[in-house]
C-alpha cells in the first residue's frame, strides 16, 4: 500500500548536494585496480574459455538468485517502475506533470514504439488500468515533492546507460542510472547517482546502489561522490558516499553473481 | 596497412590521440573520385541509394524504417544546443535545448518545414513527448560538453554531417561528425556514438573517414577520425592514410553490392 505524508520530510536536492566543503579530491586511480580485480575474479570462475554468448549482468541480477521469483518483477510492477522512471525524466528537465499516468505513458510510447510490456498494458482491463493510474499518481506525488527542482547548472542526465565488457568480453555489465548529476571534469568528486524504485528499500537496493557506483567508476575512470536510492512507495532515501571499500564490496557481489550465472548454465 | 587504435575514454587519452595525429594526410584526386563513381555505377540500384557508416557496419542489411523519436532527435538538438552554449557560455544546456526546440517549432509554424522533417514532427508532438525529447537532447549535449571540456586544442561543434553525392550513380554518402579540431592545415574529426563498439566499428570509422575526405572540396582526409562510445567508456580511431581511405571506399562499394544482392530475390 502507498501512503502519503502531509509534506516531504526529505529533500533529495539537499541530500545530493551534501556539504560542499567536504567533497574529496577526484579519484581517477581506483578504476584500473577494480577492473583488474574483476578480470582476475572472472578468470577464476570461467577460465580462459572464450564464450560465444557473454554472461550479462544488470542491477536486477544482483537482487535475487536466478531460480527465485520476485513479486516486484511481475508485469504490473515492472510497468509501474518504467512509468515512474519516465516521470523522473520529465521532472529532471523541469516539465510539469498534469496527469501522471497519461503523460508517462505518452512519453514512453514515443520512446519505445512497441514492446512486450506495452502489450501487457494494453491487455489490462479498465479496473486494472485505473488502479495502476491511481497508484502511479501517488508515486508521482511522493517523487515530485521529495525531488523539488533540480538546478540546470547541475547538469542532470536521466536514464544514463553504461556498458562494460570484462574479461575479453566474457562478461558484460549493463546498467541504467535513473538520474546522474554533476560533472567528471572538476577537481573534486561531484557526480551523484540517483536511483528510483517503486518498492520498499531493502538489501537489494543497497547492492544496486553499489553496482551503479562501480559501473560508473569503470565507465568514466572517475569515482562518483555519492550514490542514492529513493523509494516512491515509502518515501525513504538512502545515501552512501562512494569510497574504495564500497566499490570493492560491489566487485565481490558482481563476482558472486557471475559464479551463480556460470553454475546455472 | 590500415590503422586502428583502441583506448579508454579519458581526457588524457583523447588529448593524446588528437596531439599524436599524423601531420601528413592523404588527398583524394579527381582520378580517385572518377574511379569510385565508376564502381558505384556498376552496382545498379532501382532507386536512390544512401550509404553511411551504420550501413557498412550492418553489411547493408536494412533495419527498421526511420521514424522520429526522442532518441533519433537527440543528436541534432543536442549538437545545436552545444553550439549555442559555445557562443553564449552563461546559457545552461537545458536552456539551450529549449531555445533550439522553440526555433525548430517556429520553423514549422512559419511554414518553412516540410513533411517528415524534425521541425514538423516536433510541432505535432504532445507535451510529454517534447519533455522526453528535451531530456534526451540534454543527455547528449551534456555528454558532448564533458568530452569537449577535456580537449586542450581549439574545437568546434561540426555545423553538419559530411555529405557526398556520387555523380551519376544515384548514391549519397553520409558521414557523421560531431566535433572538429582544426590544426594548421589538417583537422581531427570526433564522432560520438551510443552503445558499445562492435566488431565492425573499425570499418565504420574508415567509411566515415573516406566520406569526410570526399566531402572536402580539396579531397583532404582528416588527420585522424576518433570514434567515441561514452556509454562503454572507450574510443577507437583511424588515421587519414591512403590505405585507410581505400579500405573505407572498398567497404562502401561492398555494402552497395550487398544491398543489391539482398534486394535481388525480391525483384525476381
Amino acid at each position: 500500500m502507498t501512503t502519503l505524508l502531509e509534506s516531504s520530510p526529505i529533500s533529495v536536492v539537499d541530500a545530493l548536494r551534501g556539504d560542499r566543503t567536504k567533497r574529496p579530491l577526484i579519484d581517477t586511480a581506483s578504476a584500473a585496480g577494480l577492473r583488474s580485480l574483476l578480470d582476475d575474479g572472472i578468470y577464476e570462475v570461467i577460465g580462459a574459455e572464450r564464450l560465444t554468448t557473454p554472461l550479462v549482468l544488470r542491477a536486477s541480477s544482483l537482487h535475487q538468485r536466478p531460480a527465485t521469483t520476485d513479486i516486484m518483477t511481475s508485469g504490473t510492477g515492472r510497468l509501474r517502475g518504467v512509468l515512474v522512471s519516465q516521470i523522473l525524466r520529465l521532472l529532471s528537465v523541469g516539465v510539469s506533470i498534469d496527469h501522471a499516468f497519461d503523460d508517462a505513458l505518452c512519453a514512453w510510447r514515443a520512446e519505445v514504439g512497441t514492446n512486450d510490456l506495452l502489450e501487457h498494458l494494453d491487455q489490462l482491463d479498465d479496473d486494472e488500468r485505473a488502479r495502476l493510474a491511481t497508484d502511479l499518481d501517488a508515486h508521482c506525488v511522493t517523487l515530485s515533492r521529495a525531488l523539488g527542482e533540480i538546478p540546470a547548472r547541475w547538469r542532470p542526465r536521466s536514464a544514463a546507460r553504461a556498458i562494460q565488457r570484462l574479461a575479453g568480453g566474457n562478461v558484460v555489465l549493463r546498467d541504467v542510472v535513473d538520474l546522474v548529476i554533476g560533472n567528471t571534469t572538476s577537481d573534486v568528486a561531484s557526480i551523484a547517482l540517483f536511483d528510483v524504485t517503486t518498492s520498499p528499500l531493502g538489501e537489494g537496493a543497497e547492492r544496486t546502489m553499489r553496482y551503479h557506483a562501480l559501473v560508473q567508476t569503470l565507465r568514466t575512470s572517475t569515482m562518483p561522490l555519492r550514490t542514492c536510492t529513493f523509494s516512491t512507495a515509502t518515501g525513504e532515501l538512502w545515501v552512501r558516499d562512494v569510497d574504495y571499500s564500497l566499490l570493492a564490496r560491489s566487485v565481490d557481489e558482481v563476482l558472486s553473481c557471475v559464479q551463480d550465472l556460470w553454475s546455472a548454465r | 596497412m590500415t590503422s586502428l587504435l583502441h583506448r579508454r575514454l579519458t581526457d588524457e587519452y583523447v588529448n593524446e590521440l588528437i596531439e599524436s595525429a599524423p601531420c601528413a594526410v592523404a588527398q583524394l584526386t579527381d582520378a580517385h573520385r572518377r574511379s569510385l563513381t565508376a564502381r558505384f555505377r556498376a552496382v545498379a540500384t532501382p532507386g536512390h541509394r544512401r550509404l553511411d557508416a551504420w550501413s557498412v557496419e550492418q553489411a547493408g542489411q536494412r533495419g527498421r524504417a526511420f521514424r522520429w523519436a526522442p532518441a533519433t532527435a537527440r543528436r541534432v538538438l543536442g549538437n545545436a544546443a552545444l553550439r549555442r552554449v559555445a557562443v553564449q557560455p552563461l546559457t545552461t544546456i537545458t536552456g539551450a535545448v529549449r531555445d533550439e526546440l522553440a526555433d525548430q517549432m517556429l520553423r514549422a509554424a512559419s511554414g518553412y518545414a516540410r513533411d517528415g522533417s524534425l521541425s514538423y514532427w516536433l510541432a505535432s508532438a504532445p507535451h510529454p513527448v517534447l519533455g522526453l525529447v528535451t531530456a534526451e537532447a540534454v543527455n547528449w549535449a551534456t555528454q558532448l560538453q564533458e568530452i569537449t571540456e577535456g580537449i586542450h586544442a581549439d574545437w568546434s561543434v561540426a555545423p553538419s554531417d559530411a555529405y557526398y553525392d556520387v555523380a551519376s550513380a544515384r548514391t549519397t554518402l553520409r558521414a557523421r561528425r560531431d566535433v572538429v579540431i582544426d590544426r594548421d592545415d589538417t583537422r581531427v574529426v570526433v564522432r560520438v556514438r551510443s552503445g558499445s563498439p562492435g566488431k565492425s566499428a573499425g570499418p565504420g570509422l574508415r567509411a566515415d573517414l573516406t566520406i569526410d575526405a570526399l566531402a572536402d572540396h580539396e579531397g583532404l582526409a582528416p588527420a585522424r577520425l576518433i570514434g567515441l562510445w561514452p556509454e562503454a567508456g572507450v574510443c577507437l580511431c583511424v588515421d587519414g592514410t591512403m590505405a585507410d581511405l581505400r579500405a573505407g571506399a572498398r567497404d562502401l562499394v561492398r555494402t552497395a553490392v550487398a544491398q543489391r544482392r539482398q534486394r535481388a530475390p525480391l525483384a525476381a
